[in-house]
């Protein structure tokens, strides 16, 4: 069993700096997802984890030991890579048993392990094939089954359900949980996929540009972003971003206008570091924090354009002064292109983030 | 589509000719040829004369010997040598890896008579570098062109110079076609980088080799150029000939096309045949 704790990590590509001092602190069986948009270091960092990049600032340790200057192998870690990584001119069984084999492990343990694994993954009936053979999710099976069978105490995913279909995905995805619940070993899971990563994490490290933005528990991240990024990152549709001003304080409360509104307001409660009357600031609205005309603080006329309907609920994207808006309506399927309405917004449910994206709260 | 085909046909008629008058008919007509009997005016037709010959011949069994033995000793140490090449090739470390391939790449572009006559050089008795060399490090000097066993190894270390690393990036290429990830899971797997190239990159490599092989094998059957000029003519006394040189000292010195034709369709029999059984013995398991 083995927490996983970064320090200060760093990484430099020659004079390239592409992560900048992470600390992440992982507890032992726990399921956490890296996320954050391409090319923002999601993959350095896991492969920094597994032993498969140096390190080139700070400490990872695995269980309480530095594993700067451990051997992959020796770390206690298994890994499932995008790409599958299979053997291919070996069978599914020979794949699973490999690194067993090559290191003189027990016939019988190794025969066993290999089971243990083929039945949880239910791919019993693949062993004797190729993974030329096999499907994409077969495929992916087959990966997890060779991390299975090194019976880890950390497994590494870097976004093994990329290269499947949307189906498979969810399919994959309940396995992939499903997994971690019966094997109860620290998981770390990257991804750009914000449902993944929302689905299946216990707790999400957001990531950016390689900072780390912030890192919390699914809703925690959905209701309290530290920032506009993560705001905007995690949640599917968008949260709306609304371009506002502060036109008062007084001792309590500030009222900010929503400069593309016809001078719409809203009161927010005071608090330290708040901007000074006149700054910028933007509003942040979930798609399903617009409440019908007359319910919240104060009311926006918007213009549809194009209306989903996805049975449940219906997206309506919507015009508003010169924004783009995203509005979620439930049962509202009648709603159709060049309608107008008016949305409302309560204050508690609107998240206000100064110029440069923080938060302010 | 009917008139496609055939206007692609006409296009197709200059070159089709040229290939049936300088490829088909030869090959047809040299086969009829090696059933008669050619030293007499007319020819005439004598099944058993030129194959019946042939069964005998100590000439010819000399000749197929020195070709099977530079076949067997060759072709694997190339292939291997080549093997090895690719690998240094493709490494990380490598610098300038533009520069080698190129190095490799080049004896095959050198002229064959520049090429034979600078390989007689290094090899000649009193001048050449390779008897210094071996004299500077205190062993005998050889006369390499006077007895039968240097002159064969002369011929090998000529032909692997010369194609090894043509070999070299074919492989490569196939190298450079193994996924990196598979490695990284194997050193995860705790599969030191021997282990990996025994257990994975040569199974992967199998069908890239598998192609040179053949490639080699078919070349050395046909091999000429280095007995000819480099050894003068299979010397000493048909010690190194091969098939390729009896094939031309019957056909186009003795002027006895029956016979040179007999030698010229066992030389690419063997081939096939030889070629046939190492893709049995290498087929992908069921
Ligand atoms: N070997 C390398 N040499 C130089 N730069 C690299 C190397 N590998 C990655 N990088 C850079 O490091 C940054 C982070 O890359 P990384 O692969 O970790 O991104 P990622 O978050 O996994 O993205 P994706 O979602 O596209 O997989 C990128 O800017 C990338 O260009
Ligand atoms: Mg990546």
């Amino acid at each position: 069993m083995a927490a996983v704790t970064l320090t200060n990590v760093v990484k430099r590509f020659g004079v390239f700096e592409v992560v900048h001092g992470a600390n992440i602190d992982i507890a032992d069986g726990e399921f956490v997802v890296f996320v954050g948009p391409s090319g923002c270091g999601k993959s350095t960092l896991l492969r920094m984890i597994a032993g498969l990049e140096d390190i080139s600032g700070g400490k990872i340790a695995i269980g309480g030991k530095v594993m700067n200057d451990v051997e992959p192998a020796d770390r206690g870690i298994a890994m499932v890579f995008q790409s599958y990584a299979l053997y291919p001119h070996m069978t599914v069984e020979q794949n699973l048993s490999f690194g067993l084999r090559m290191n003189g492990n027990p016939k019988a343990d190794t025969d066993r392990r290999v089971k243990r694994a083929a039945e949880i993954l239910r791919i019993d009936e693949l062993m004797q094939r190729r993974p030329k053979q096999l499907s994409g999710g077969q495929r992916q099976r087959v990966a997890i089954g060779r991390a299975i069978v090194r019976e880890p105490q950390v497994f590494l995913f870097d976004e093994p359900l990329s290269n499947l279909d949307a189906e498979l995905r969810v399919q994959m995805r309940v396995e992939i949980s499903r997994l971690h619940k019966e094997l109860g070993v620290t998981m770390i899971y990257v991804t750009h996929d914000q449902t993944e990563a929302m689905t299946l994490a216990d707790r999400i490290v957001v990531l950016k540009a390689g900072n780390v933005e912030q890192i919390g528990a699914p809703l925690d991240l959905y209701d309290d972003p530290a920032n506009r990024f993560v705001a905007g990152f995690i949640g599917s549709p968008k949260m709306n971003f609304l371009s506002a001003k502060v036109v008062e304080t007084s001792n309590s409360a500030a009222t900010v206008e929503l400069v593309n509104h016809g001078g719409a307001r809203l009161r927010k409660p005071l608090c330290d570091a708040f901007p000074a009357i006149g700054a910028e600031v933007v509003l942040g609205v979930r798609p399903e924090h617009f409440f019908e005309a007359g319910e919240g603080d104060c009311d926006i006329p918007v213009k549809a354009d194009v209306a989903e309907h996805l049975g449940s609920v219906s997206y309506v994207y919507a015009n508003a002064g010169a924004e783009e808006l995203i509005v979620e309506r439930e049962a509202s399927r009648q709603r159709a292109s060049g309608d107008h309405f008016t949305v409302s917004i309560k204050a508690e449910r609107a998240l206000l983030f100064d110029k440069k994206g923080a938060r302010i709260r | 589509m009917r008139t496609q085909n055939a206007t692609a046909y006409r296009f197709l008629t200059p070159y089709l000719l040229i290939f049936a008058i300088f490829w088909i008919w030869p090959i047809i007509s040299s086969f009829l040829i090696s059933f008669q009997a050619t030293r007499t005016v007319p020819w005439r037709f004598a099944p058993a004369f030129n194959w019946g010959r042939l069964i005998g011949d100590p000439a010819f069994y000399n000749a197929l010997k020195n070709t099977l033995l530079i076949l067997v000793i060759q072709v694997p140490v190339m292939i291997a040598l080549a093997i090895v090449m690719a690998v240094l090739l493709n490494s990380p470390l490598l610098k300038a890896r533009g520069l080698y391939r190129f190095a490799f790449f080049a004896p095959v572009v050198v002229g064959e008579v520049a090429y034979s006559a600078v390989f007689r050089l290094m090899f000649s008795l009193d001048f050449g570098i390779v008897n210094k060399l071996l004299e500077s490090v205190g062993l005998e000097k050889i006369d390499w062109f006077s007895n039968v066993t240097p002159a064969m190894a002369v011929i090998m270390i000529a032909v692997t110079w010369r194609w090894a690393g043509y070999n070299a990036i074919i492989i490569l290429a196939g190298l450079q076609s193994i996924p990196e990830d598979v490695y990284e899971a194997a050193t995860l797997d705790r599969v030191s980088k021997l282990k990996q190239f025994f257990y994975i990159t040569l199974p992967l490599l199998k069908p890239v080799i598998v192609f040179c092989a053949v490639l080699s094998i078919i070349g050395t059957m046909q091999l000429f150029t280095e007995p000819f000029l480099i050894t003068e003519r299979g010397g000493p006394g048909g010690g190194t000939e091969t098939l390729g040189l009896l094939l031309y000292r019957q056909g186009f010195r003795s002027l006895n096309f029956g016979y040179a034709s007999a030698v010229a369709y066992t030389m690419a029999g063997l081939a096939i045949a030889i070629t046939l059984v190492q893709l049995w013995l290498t087929r992908e398991p069921k």
